[in-house]
């Protein structure tokens, strides 16, 4: 009797001492995510600042959201940095991939080069382009003018403000495209190259015929991972623009940073923060779907 | 292993060690870091310009009182996003400056104390403040802060390029009294010296362009806003005032594209007529203007707004106080050694006057000590006819912001002028009726 | 292999992916160059760079001032930490979803994987409200714990843990050894590629943290490098000078850019690494 007793109580143990690993990570998971999401979806139906909730109003952010000229032209901001930044950096990092797939000393270096600006954090490289870019002091200014040309203020000009931060996020981020394109390549089996060119077949073909498609889940992969991380645009623009020329560069997160704590509107806040999250998981959710396909075929 | 346990107990209270004898007083402030050049200063006398005055006067106030261990905090202009964090994670400084158009904002929500009690107890009544500092800090009656300075927006005249121009009557800069007579004589100097006229800020800054604005309609006798919920962006006032702003800059009287560093640096080298900026930077050029190596020497001169519009003489201030954020973690000793530095900075205010900032109290304006700083007579009427932004519209900061990315986008000419002023105005409403 | 073997890349090729790399250098050269010069100097004509007279007098302030030097030991510490915190956490929790059965451990694991679709945006606003009402802003555990709960790591390293043999803990289960022996002893260091990965990720996220630590950690000793070399950035007209400011831009990236040549190597393997999973 007794050890029947036991003998279950070392099952109920075997069923759940497993639990006790993912017991500690799923601790702060609830903690760090679960309930401060939870607390943003409820701000965001509500009227207050940092300092107190006033009233519950339900869907109004939400309605007050898209009929803001202000937000959606973020909206805007946002899609189009995504546009000019990632084909920009995936191209650009897959071409360096490939020229630079070489065991040469040069090659080495170069790479080193292009990946150097990434272990930058965001501040200091925003700093390094906000000064780049004074129209005259900058080393952009100093080059025009060595050139016999007239320095352009980058960052007024309601037309090129918004190129300028994506190019300085390109020049901050192109070094990892690079390396996940060149560990892709490297995968690559290298009898196909020596069958095709049996078959005479020429450079361009066999780019097209066998490098592309076999990497083609690591295109994917580099284009989801970057247009994640760009719609999270923040730093650049908070320290380069602050949002301006007219609203011109200003994207949803420093619009949610703007509205809750200098404008004290934190459930209008809340409200861009979800709205953010929603775009975000559908592009997480494409993710998913595209690489979990390409697993499949 | 038993020995260790024994030892555990001695290396506790080794830990403990002694106790910091001295209060600490957090003490948060803007006006820029200059620790490299200030940092070990301890008089006052000797610094210049807001950063290092301030340095000198807290490194000074510490080494007189060494019970009490200042920590300055120093925020990135004008701190506010900051002390909001800090305020909601109940861990405010105990001192911090702040502007009076941002006292309400904080007031309304019980986020300051009142120091009416603590000033008194050493030895500060609001009736030794001047009106326009008085008026600065005191809420429904109670005094929210110290007040430490008036201050205005002013044009910075560069003499030798006026002189250049012709421009020079009396050894008095000749100032326009209307908009034509201000096109004329920008082309005027601008013919003659090649230079821009107007050196104004229009980039990455929103109280520039603001201040401005502001004061061209207020000349016309237009208030700012029209209650306590709606703003008067879309009044003919309006209209007029950033048309004239527009006007000029299209026709290339204002020099381009420059953010604060930039316009100050090209003022500095001689590249532009009138720098538009404010009372803090006075002390500072006219130190300029005594260096035989500045394009300045000897030709520095410093006015109000000229009056360009028929409707009222009036000048826009507003001012800096140390207030004090509640906090229930504050004690008695910590409170009264916050006293004892706001006693230091009102009786060595002078010191601070020196940046070019109005001094707040009445018995340092009428003092000739004052009176007698340079360029200070020339804009002393500002004290009489200044007027500070209503008490009654709160959120000053966030319209500031709204408002001068949109003056900044209409007179750059991104935007029509109408359009501005219908989302300024849209804006700066939904602000004023989001709370 | 490689492509390398079949083909050298054209030189056309070859002159362009070098001019990229100057445009890449460019900018750090010249904030470097400035950093030799004196503030006035700068004021009037930073064109006046690349002429002598240079100066380590920038150099001088920065290490007299030591504010940078605060700023990061602050993030030396928070990325180690939140680093350390990170392999630890999604390792167990890998490891109880890869081979241990419990109930609703599938469930469990989904939702996991749901977390991985929330930014930070969506969370940070809650975030703040929590470590306000505990009184915890302006210390290591604010800057750190939000960074622990990111599903990714437990995500590489399930992956990574499901593609050890099963016949590894099953010959230890014969042998006597529980659970956390053969976590611990056994399966962790064959994930240690993984770990490299993950750490490494972690390290650069912690490191690269901006909002958070703007709204968190504002109290002059906990301000972290990103928050405060923006800081000092946003008004120098009124502060330290040019040349000043870019020698904190040096300080602050040359550990970084250090430990990157260093370890470059293991890094970029590392960060390959992920790709494969």
């Amino acid at each position: 009797m007794a050890e029947g007793s036991g003998l279950r109580r070392a099952a109920t143990w075997d069923r759940w001492s497993g639990a006790l690993f993912v017991a500690p990570y799923c601790a702060f998971f609830v903690l760090m995510l679960v309930i401060p999401l939870g607390l943003g979806i409820h701000l965001a139906m509500t009227r207050g600042d940092l300092f107190g909730i006033d009233e519950f109003v339900g869907f109004d952010n939400f309605a007050r959201l898209f009929a803001d000229p202000v937000f959606l032209r973020t909206v805007w901001n946002t899609i189009y940095f995504v546009l000019l930044t990632v084909p920009a950096m995936t191209l650009t990092g897959l071409a360096l991939a490939l020229v630079l797939n070489h065991t040469s000393r040069w090659a080495a270096i170069l790479r080193a080069i292009f990946f150097a600006s990434t272990v930058l954090s965001v501040t200091v490289v925003a700093l390094i382009w906000r000064l780049v870019l004074i129209p005259e002091g900058g080393l952009a200014g100093v080059v025009a003018r060595a050139i016999g040309e007239q320095p352009i203020a980058f960052l007024s000009e309601q037309a090129l403000a918004m190129p300028a931060v994506a190019v300085t996020t390109i020049w901050w981020g192109l070094g990892l495209p690079m390396v996940l394109f060149l560990a892709a390549l490297q995968q690559i089996p290298r009898d196909l190259y020596e069958a095709a060119a049996l078959d005479r077949a020429s450079k361009m073909r066999m780019l097209f015929s066998i490098t592309l498609p076999s990497i083609r889940r690591t295109i994917a992969l580099v284009l989801v991972i970057e247009i994640i991380l760009q719609f999270q645009l923040f730093g650049q623009a908070h320290l380069m623009t602050g949002g301006g020329p007219n609203n011109s560069t200003r994207p949803i997160v420093l619009f949610i940073y703007q509205t809750g704590w200098k404008q004290w509107q934190l459930g209008y806040a809340a409200a861009a923060a979800q709205v953010l999250f929603v775009m975000i998981a559908l592009a997480a959710m494409a993710q998913y779907y595209i690489t979990s396909r390409k697993d499949k075929a | 292993m038993r020995y260790l346990l024994a030892l555990l107990p001695l290396a506790m209270l080794s830990a403990c060690g002694k106790p910091e004898a001295r209060t600490e007083l957090t003490i948060q402030r803007f006006f820029g870091a200059c620790q490299a050049e200030f940092g070990t200063l301890a008089d006052p006398a000797k610094a210049e310009g807001e950063c290092g005055i301030i340095t000198a006067m807290i490194n000074q106030f510490e080494a007189a009182n060494p019970d009490i261990k200042v920590v300055e905090n120093t925020v990135f202009w004008p701190g506010y996003d900051q002390l909001t964090a800090q305020l909601a994670a109940n861990g405010p400084p105990d001192l911090v400056t702040m502007h009076s158009s941002a006292i309400p904002d904080y007031e309304a929500r019980g986020l300051l104390e009142p120091l009416d009690a603590d000033l008194a107890a050493v030895g500060i009544t609001p009736d030794q403040f001047t009106a326009a500092a008085r008026v600065g800090v005191m809420v429904d009656g109670k005094t929210m802060g110290l007040p430490i300075d008036v201050w205005a927006p002013l044009w910075h005249v560069n003499m030798n390029l006026f002189r250049q121009a012709g421009l020079v009557a009396n050894d008095q800069p000749v100032l326009p009294t209307s908009p034509e007579e201000f096109f004329a004589q920008a082309a005027q100097f601008q013919e003659r010296t090649g230079k821009p006229y107007l050196v104004q800020i229009s980039t990455k800054d929103s109280s520039g362009p603001m201040r401005i604005f502001y004061v061209w309609m207020l000349q016309q006798g237009a208030p700012l806003f029209r209650d306590a919920r709606h703003a008067n962006f879309d009044s003919p006032a309006a209209r007029r005032a950033l048309s004239f702003m527009k006007d000029l800059y299209q026709r290339g009287y204002s020099a381009k594209n420059l953010d604060y560093a930039s316009a100050v640096s090209t003022f500095l080298k001689g590249e532009g007529g009138i720098l538009v900026d404010g009372t803090w930077m006075v002390g500072k050029f006219d130190a300029f203007a005594h260096d035989a190596t500045s394009p300045l020497y000897r030709g520095y001169a410093v006015r109000s707004f000229p009056f360009l519009f028929e409707g009222r003489r009036v000048a826009l201030v507003d001012g800096h106080n140390w207030v004090m954020p509640t906090d229930a973690k504050r004690t008695a000793r910590e409170r009264e050694a916050a006293q004892r530095f706001l006693k230091y900075f009102a009786a060595n205010d002078f010191q601070w006057a020196r940046t070019g900032h109005f001094p707040a109290y009445k018995s340092i304006i009428e003092s000739a000590q004052w009176q007698q700083l340079p360029h200070r007579g020339d804009i002393a009427t500002i004290t009489q006819i200044g007027e500070p932004l209503p008490k009654y519209v709160r959120r000053q900061s966030a319209i500031e912001y709204v408002v001068g990315e949109e003056v900044s986008a209409a007179y750059t000419g991104a935007k029509p002028v109408d359009r501005a002023l219908t989302d300024m105005q849209r804006r700066a409403n939904e602000i004023l009726q989001s709370y | 292999m490689s492509l390398a073997a079949v083909h050298k890349p054209p030189r056309t090729a070859i002159v362009l992916v070098t001019l990229a790399a100057v445009f890449m250098l460019a900018p750090m050269l010249w904030v470097l160059i400035l950093s030799f010069k004196d503030n006035t100097a700068l004021m009037a004509d930073t064109g006046s760079a690349f002429l002598p007279p240079w100066t380590i007098a920038n150099y001088r302030s920065i290490v007299g001032e030591g504010q940078v030097f605060t700023w990061l030991m602050n993030s030396v510490i928070v990325s180690l930490a939140m680093t350390a915190g990170v392999l630890m956490l999604s390792s167990l929790a890998a490891y109880g979803f890869a081979r241990l059965e419990f109930p609703g451990r599938k469930l469990l694991f989904v939702i996991v994987l749901f977390g991985l679709a929330i930014p930070e945006q969506a969370v940070i606003i809650g975030r703040h409200q929590m470590f306000s009402a505990a009184s915890l802003h302006n210390t290591y555990a604010a800057l750190v714990l939000p960074g622990l709960s990111m599903p990714f790591g437990v995500f590489l390293m399930t992956q990574y843990f499901r593609a050890i043999p099963k016949e590894i803990d099953e010959a230890a289960l014969l042998d006597g050894a529980s659970r956390l022996r053969i976590f611990w002893r056994i399966l962790l260091p064959l994930t240690i590629p993984a770990q490299a990965t993950l750490g490494i990720f972690t390290f650069f996220h912690a490191w690269n943290d901006y909002w958070w630590p703007l709204i968190s950690a504002t109290n002059r000793d906990m301000v972290t490098l990103t928050v405060g070399i923006a800081a000092t950035q946003v008004n120098f007209a009124q502060s330290e000078g040019l040349g000043f400011l870019m020698a904190q831009a040096v300080f602050a990236g040359v550990p970084t850019l250090l430990v990157y040549l260093v370890f470059q190597k293991y890094i970029v393997r590392a960060v390959a690494g992920a790709a494969g999973q």
